[in-house]
């Protein structure tokens, strides 16, 4: 298990270091002149020698190599520049914004997996219509974009119903249509890897044979099927938690959610560039975690996987 | 066990499960494409076209599906949209599979050292979260279309090549490609001739799957005001410039989304019933 871990973790060290040089490079290769740009946000027609003067004391003198090797020591200890817009530490606008998108996030994964598994398990239903019909429902939840449904279920719910509230302050009953509007599609489509996965091992020749010694549809799923598709499932779910760090954007602009979405948007309209490079780097980290977490999961429920690495 | 069942060869061809879905998609997407050349054939008004008398007007007869909020004909936009809409999510599509076919060919080809280095740095991408990295790439370039369809083909394509790389590699451990290679074939003449062949049947059920995320993901950049931007007719940007209007004109609000909704179900029924029809698995039936 340890041995396991060290040995992801080892492996893990080169993309962290490739994903770091992508999210400088991304900075120092971008059109347009940082000093430029603070000069210009400062109100200041620069002279040319103040000008280098501010390009020695930002070290843009300096090759590549070197900018990226200061960069990323001063990264590591949590310094990621100042907000170009706000002028305070990017650190800090990213850290109180966090907690409201991660939560966001994370109910609407935990609505997606429930959805998946209920679809995914639906489709292989016996009866024929319900297959078809949760077939369909699966199709058409994946193809409704998100901003289209949380603004149907705006109309539906807040200004029709009147459960809801448009502008939340971030408590726990704002957070409901959301994430639901979130976990729906997301869901849907983790439902159609339910139904895939469920399928192939469906094929399988040890799933015939349960069939064959009688055990109950239920038995068969929950003690012979669903044991072996954890380990897939689970880097299924850390991938859609990824896709829904992404997603959060669109659906927290809408309900005015008040996490990192609001922020990034007004940075990208800015080119509040040290807060697309700090949103980029913590995204990275959180989905890369997830990541390595799924890999556990997978480890753990995979005895061929095991076996062999404690036997080398 | 198949239930050999005696049926009409027209029904069996038609209505069952995955082949009705399939039709069903091609029949949309045909529609779209009927719908975006009508301006061609028909005389439909000028997207940018303003009639600021009869702003967020309902459906009428002039206008059968209301106006927008500067009088502009709410069915012209969402025709010549189609192009836009459409359009970008296709090319988005060209310039991943330009970038992911060539790498995971090459990548399960030379395999070994080149394999590893190649899927190391298409993991490194991978390691974002893919609308993340469109987002900062999008934020780097200046907010239009162009840079939305550049952001989401550099952070996507690293699945993509992922999945041509494993396809390729299912695909060259055929008895007949090794065959075709100890008859002394040509490398190239073995790719083009026996392992696409091979990979391209199931490269059409992604390629179809991911224009749909595509489109999706366009068209949500669109709706945030990052993608395409005013006064191009583009779905997601029309449902952008209703929000504000949303308890007054729901009108502008209904067509353009049911208009994705449409497309993206269009590609995603191609795309599974491409799959059904290619699934030869037989489920043991409980």
């Amino acid at each position: 298990m340890l041995r396991f871990i060290l040995i992801r973790l080892a492996v893990a060290v080169p993309t962290l270091l490739g994903m770091s040089v992508v999210a400088f490079a991304i900075v120092a290769i971008a059109p347009g002149d940082p000093v430029m740009m603070e000069l210009r946000a400062l109100g200041v027609v620069p002279k040319p020698e103040d000008i280098a003067a501010l390009r020695a004391e930002y070290g843009l003198d300096q090759p590549f190599l070197l900018r990226y090797l200061d960069w990323l020591g001063r990264a590591v200890q949590l310094d990621l520049g100042t907000s170009i817009a706000t002028g305070r530490s990017v650190v800090t606008e990213i850290a109180m914004r966090l907690p409201a998108t991660l939560s966001l996030a994370v109910s609407a994964l935990i609505g997606a997996v429930l959805v998946s598994v209920v679809f995914g398990v639906c489709a292989l239903s016996r009866n024929r219509g319900v297959a078809a019909c949760m077939r369909g429902l699966t199709i058409l939840l994946v193809s409704i974009p998100s901003f289209w449904l949380a603004l149907l279920f705006i109309y539906l719910f807040v200004l029709t119903i009147g459960w809801g509230r448009l502008v939340g302050d971030g408590t726990w009953s704002d957070l409901v249509l959301p994430a639901l509007t979130l976990g729906l599609g997301a869901g849907a489509s983790l439902g159609r890897v339910v139904y895939e996965r469920i399928r192939a091992e469906l094929s399988e020749d040890h799933i015939r044979l349960a069939i064959a010694k009688g055990l109950a549809p239920r038995r068969i799923l929950i003690s012979h099927i669903a044991p072996r598709i954890v380990g897939p499932l689970a880097t299924a779910w850390a991938n859609t938690f990824g896709a829904l760090l992404g997603g959060v954007v669109i659906v927290e602009s809408i309900f005015g959610w008040p996490g990192l979405g609001q922020l990034i948007l007004q940075a990208i309209a800015q080119r509040d560039f040290p807060v697309i490079q700090a949103y980029l780097v913590f995204m990275g980290l959180i989905f890369f975690t997830m990541s390595i977490l799924a890999d556990i999961v997978v480890f753990f429920t995979d005895p061929q996987l095991r076996r062999t690495l404690s036997d080398d | 066990m198949i239930e050999r069942r005696l049926s009409l060869p027209a029904l069996r061809f038609g209505l069952r499960g995955g082949r009705f879905g399939l039709m069903m998609g091609v029949a949309l997407l045909l529609g779209f494409v009927v719908l975006g050349l009508s301006p061609l054939f028909v005389d439909i008004a000028p997207p940018a076209q303003m009639d600021l008398l009869t702003r967020l007007a309902g459906p009428s007869d002039t206008h059968p599906l209301g106006t927008d909020h500067l009088g502009r004909d709410v069915l012209s936009r969402l025709i010549h949209a189609v192009p836009v809409s459409l359009g970008a999510a296709f090319a988005t599509m060209l310039a991943i599979l330009a970038i992911a076919l060539p790498w995971g060919v090459i990548a399960a080809v030379a395999g070994g050292r080149v394999d590893m280095v190649m899927m190391r740095l298409a993991d490194i991408i991978m390691a974002f979260p893919t609308l993340v990295l469109a987002l900062a790439i999008i934020g780097f370039m200046g907010a239009s279309l162009q840079a939305s369809i550049i952001g989401i083909a550099a952070a996507w394509w690293p699945s993509n090549a992922r999945m041509v790389r494993a396809l390729v590699l299912s695909a060259s451990q055929r008895d007949f490609v090794r065959a075709a290679y100890l008859s002394g074939a040509s490398r190239l003449r073995v790719i083009v001739r026996h392992i696409l062949p091979q990979v391209l049947p199931p490269l059409a059920v992604i390629i179809s799957l991911e224009t749909a995320s595509v489109l999706l993901a366009l068209s949500a950049l669109s709706f945030l005001g990052i993608g395409a931007q005013p006064p191009t007719p583009e779905w997601g940007a029309m449902l952008n410039q209703a929000r504000p209007f949303f308890a007054q004109a729901p009108h502008m609000l209904l067509v353009p989304g049911l208009a994705v909704t449409a497309a993206v179900l269009a590609l995603n029924l191609i795309g599974e019933g491409l799959r059904d029809l290619l699934d030869t698995r037989e489920a043991y039936e409980w």
